[in-house]
C-alpha cells in the first residue's frame, strides 16, 4: 500500500496546526459559528444532533493494521468505544469533543491519515472497488490512480469552494463493486486495441433528490491524462455549476442544464489546453506510484475443497461471506458488520484491535473497507479459512449473510444525523428482529436493502433492490419504499411503490413484498430478475391490498 | 484609509473601490462593463484624463475579456460576494497561468485568513481583506504550508513529479 513520504507527512501535520489554530480561535470566539463552519467541514467535522462527529478518511477502502489500532485507539480515547464504517469507505466517530478534534487529527497524522475534505464543498475521499487488486475479473488495479487524485484532490487551491461537495469512484474491474455510476465522476479502467490502460469516464451521476446515472463522455482517457481530463471536469463545474439553490449545485444538475453533448464539448474544449501542461503524468511517475501496490509475495497453492468435512455453519459463512480471489489457493473474506443486535457498520474498539490481530496473523496485514459498510480480509489461504472463521466467530463479525436481506446499508438516521427526517437504525432493527431465519434468507438469495433516514440519500436507497427512504409526515416519521434499484451490473434507479408506510409497518411490508417475489420467481431468478421481468405492479397490488 | 497586504507588506490602498471618485492621484476602479465601454472609447464621468484605471471582476464575469488590456491593467480585483464564493480561484489562476498577466492581482470582499492561503496558490499577490482580519496573522498565514501537490504558478514542490 501507499506510504507517506516526508512531503506527504509535512502536510497532514501542517494541515493539523492549521485546524488546531482554527479550533482555537473559534473557542476563543475570533471565529464566528459560520466562519468555522467550512473550516472544520473541510476537515470532516460536523457538528450533529448529540455531539460532534468526525468523518476520517479511508482513501480508497485501505487500511493497514497499524492504522486499524489507531481507529481504535481515537474510538477508546475520544469516543465511546466504536466507531461506524460509511457508505463512502470512512469510519465516522459519534461522540468526539470539539477541543479534542486537533489531538484526534494529530494521532492520525502518526499513522498516515486524515480527515482532509471528508466533508465541505470540494472533492472528498476518492473511493474504489474495495476487491482491487485481487478481484480475478480485474483489468488493472485501481489504487494507484486513485492515490494519484488524493494527492492531486488534497488541498487544491481552485477546488475548495465548489458550488457543492464532490466525489470520485475508480473501478479497476468490468463488474462495479463501487457504485461509480452514482457518483459525480466514475472512472472503469479500460485496455484499448493496443492494450493501454486507460479510462471511460462518466460524469454527472449521484442520488440525493434528484437521482440521476453518470453519462459517459469519453470512452477512453489514456491514463497520463486522468489528472488533465479531471482538471477541465471540475474547472467546468466551479465556474458553471449552480451557486443559488443548494439542491442544484450538484454537476449532475449542470450537466442535464448544458446537455451532454454541448458539456461533453466544454471539457473537451478545456482539456485541450491543460492536457500538454506540467498535470501530464510520465509513465515514470506512474510506475513510481504502482510500485506501492505490487502483490504480495503469494505462495503457490492450489485451491482446495476448505468447506470438506466441516461444520454446515462453517459452509454457509464460507459461500456467503468468502469470495474468490485471483490467486490460486486464496479467497477474500468479508467481515460482517451486520450482525443483527448491532448497527449496519458499527465496530467496537476491541473488535477493531482482535481484527488487526487476526489479519496480521492469517492474512496481509491490510484491512479493507466496502462501501456496503463491511470490512474484507483480501488475502487469506484457503486453508486458513476455517481458523479465519472460529475467529471471527469469537469476535462477532463471521455473520454468514454478506449480500443477503440483513446485510443492509444504512445510514446514521435520526438518531445522530442533525439532516434526517426519520430513523434508520431503528429499521434496520426492525427488520432484523423479524427475518431471524438464516434458512429463509438463504432462499431469498441476494438482497440488497438500503436505507436513508432523508433524501440526501447517504443509505443509497434510490440503488437499493428495496430502498427505504425515511420522510416526515407531520412530525411522525414515514417510509417510502422503492423497488428494483441496483448500483451494480446495470444501474438503475428503484421505483417507488406506493405511497409511504408507517414506522411499524415497516417489516410487515417487506414480508409481503418478499411473498411476491417467492410466489413469482422461475428457478433461481433473484429478487431483482424477478422485478425487472414482472414490474412494480404486482409488488404494489399486494402491499396496497385491502383486507376484505 | 483602507489597507492592503501586497506582497508579504502591509500597505495603504491607492485604489478607490468601484465607485468611488478617483483618488489624487488619477487612480479609478470600474466594474467589467464600464471598464470594457472606458476601453472602447466611452467617456466616463468618473474617470479624468489620464487617469489609471483598474478593473473589478465579479464571479460571474468572464475573465476574457480582459485579454486585449491585459498589458495595460495595473490592477485586477476580484470580487469574492461569499466566502463560499469559488469562481474566483479559477478566474485568479487563468488570469495568471493561462493569460500570463502580471500586474497585480487582488482578491476583495470576503476575504479571510483562512482562504488567503489557497488565494496566493492561485497566483494572487494583492489582498483586500474582510473586516476584522488581523493583517500579522494573515501574513503568517500565507507561510502556512511548506509543501503542496498540485503543480501551479507559484511553484511549490510538486510532489507528483517528486522523483525527478
Amino acid at each position: 500500500m501507499y506510504r507517506y513520504d516526508t512531503i506527504d507527512q509535512t502536510l497532514v501535520a501542517e494541515r493539523v496546526a492549521q485546524f488546531r489554530d482554527q479550533t482555537r480561535r473559534f473557542l476563543a470566539g475570533q471565529l464566528s459559528e459560520d466562519e468555522f463552519k467550512p473550516l472544520r467541514l473541510r476537515n470532516g467535522l460536523y457538528i450533529q444532533t448529540h455531539a460532534p462527529m468526525l468523518r476520517v478518511a479511508v482513501p480508497y477502502g485501505l487500511l493497514s493494521t497499524r492504522q486499524l489500532r489507531m481507529l481504535a485507539h481515537l474510538a477508546r480515547k475520544y469516543d465511546r468505544g466504536y466507531g461506524h464504517f460509511t457508505t463512502r469507505q470512512n469510519i465516522q466517530y459519534n461522540w468526539p469533543k470539539l477541543e479534542d478534534v486537533p489531538d484526534m487529527l494529530a494521532d492520525l497524522a502518526t499513522v498516515e491519515m486524515h480527515a482532509i475534505q471528508t466533508s465541505g464543498n470540494c472533492i472528498r475521499n476518492v473511493t474504489a472497488d474495495h476487491f482491487a487488486g485481487i478481484a480475478p475479473d480485474e483489468i488493472d488495479d485501481p489504487r494507484p490512480y486513485c492515490e494519484i487524485i488524493r494527492q492531486w484532490s488534497t488541498v487544491h487551491p481552485e477546488f475548495n469552494y465548489l458550488p457543492r461537495k464532490f466525489k470520485i469512484a475508480v473501478t479497476g474491474s468490468p463488474a462495479d463493486r463501487a457504485a461509480s455510476e452514482v457518483h459525480d465522476i466514475g472512472l472503469h479502467m479500460r485496455r484499448n486495441e493496443a492494450g493501454e490502460v486507460g479510462f471511460e469516464v462518466l460524469v454527472g451521476g449521484g442520488l440525493g433528490r434528484t437521482p440521476i446515472i453518470g453519462k459517459v463522455i469519453r470512452e477512453f482517457l489514456p491514463r497520463e491524462h486522468l489528472l488533465s481530463y479531471l482538471e477541465a471536469i471540475l474547472r467546468i463545474y466551479n465556474r458553471e455549476g449552480r451557486r443559488d439553490n443548494i439542491y442544484k449545485a450538484r454537476i449532475k444538475i449542470l450537466v442535464k442544464a448544458t446537455g451532454e453533448v454541448a458539456f461533453r464539448e466544454a471539457v473537451e474544449a478545456e482539456w485541450a489546453l491543460l492536457r500538454d501542461t506540467a498535470l501530464r503524468l510520465d509513465v515514470a511517475e506512474i510506475d513510481r506510484m504502482r510500485a506501492f501496490f505490487v502483490p504480495l509475495p503469494y505462495e503457490t497453492l492450489t485451491d482446495i475443497d476448505a468447506t470438506a468435512g466441516r461444520e454446515p455453519e462453517f459452509a454457509a459463512w464460507y459461500r456467503y461471506n468468502t469470495r474468490a480471489h485471483k490467486m490460486p489457493g486464496y479467497r477474500a473474506v468479508v467481515v460482517s458488520l451486520k450482525a443483527p443486535e448491532i448497527a449496519p457498520g458499527d465496530i467496537t474498539a476491541a473488535q477493531m484491535d482482535d481484527l488487526a490481530e487476526l489479519a496480521d496473523r492469517i492474512s496481509s496485514g491490510q484491512v479493507r473497507s466496502t462501501h456496503d459498510q463491511n470490512l474484507i480480509l483480501g488475502e487469506v489461504r484457503q486453508q486458513d479459512l476455517y481458523e479465519t472463521w472460529q475467529g471471527l466467530s469469537a469476535l462477532g463479525l463471521a455473520t454468514p449473510n454478506v449480500g443477503l436481506l440483513t446485510d443492509m446499508i444504512c445510514c446514521p438516521g435520526l438518531d445522530f444525523c442533525s439532516l434526517a427526517n426519520a430513523g434508520s437504525i431503528g429499521i434496520a432493527k426492525q427488520i432484523n428482529e423479524r427475518f431471524t431465519d438464516l434458512d429463509y434468507l438463504y432462499d431469498l438469495g441476494p438482497l440488497e436493502i438500503k436505507m436513508s433516514g432523508c433524501m440526501n440519500a447517504c443509505g443509497h436507497h434510490h440503488v437499493g433492490h428495496i430502498g427505504i427512504l425515511g420522510v416526515d409526515k407531520s412530525g411522525e416519521e414515514w417510509y417510502q419504499i422503492t423497488l428494483g434499484g441496483s448500483a451494480s451490473g446495470i444501474t438503475s434507479l428503484g421505483t417507488v411503490i406506493g405511497p409511504s408506510v408507517a414506522k411499524a409497518e415497516v417489516a410487515t411490508t417487506i414480508s409481503k413484498i418478499l411473498d411476491v417475489y417467492l410466489a413469482a420467481r422461475q428457478d433461481e431468478e433473484s429478487f431483482l430478475q424477478v422485478f425487472r421481468r414482472i414490474g412494480v405492479q404486482p409488488f404494489r397490488d399486494q402491499v396496497y391490498a385491502t383486507d376484505h | 484609509m483602507r489597507q492592503i497586504i501586497k506582497a508579504t507588506q502591509l500597505l495603504a490602498d491607492e485604489w478607490p473601490l468601484p465607485g468611488e471618485e478617483a483618488s489624487s492621484t488619477g487612480a479609478v476602479r470600474l466594474t467589467l462593463i464600464d471598464y470594457l465601454a472606458w476601453c472602447g472609447g466611452a467617456a466616463l464621468p468618473g474617470v479624468p484624463a489620464g487617469a489609471r484605471v483598474a478593473v473589478r471582476l465579479e464571479p460571474a464575469d468572464d475573465e476574457a475579456d480582459l485579454l486585449p488590456y491585459l498589458g495595460q491593467l495595473p490592477l485586477i480585483d476580484v470580487h469574492f460576494p461569499k466566502s463560499a464564493e469559488g469562481r474566483g480561484y479559477t478566474q485568479g489562476r487563468m488570469l495568471r497561468e493561462r493569460h500570463g498577466y502580471t500586474g497585480e492581482l487582488r482578491a476583495s470582499g470576503a476575504v479571510f485568513i483562512d482562504q488567503i492561503y489557497l488565494l496566493a496558490r492561485c497566483g494572487f499577490d494583492a489582498f483586500e481583506l474582510a473586516e476584522g482580519q488581523d493583517p500579522q496573522a494573515v501574513i503568517a498565514e500565507l507561510q502556512r504550508f511548506s509543501v503542496a501537490y498540485q503543480p501551479m504558478v507559484d511553484g511549490l514542490t510538486q510532489p507528483l513529479r517528486r522523483h525527478r
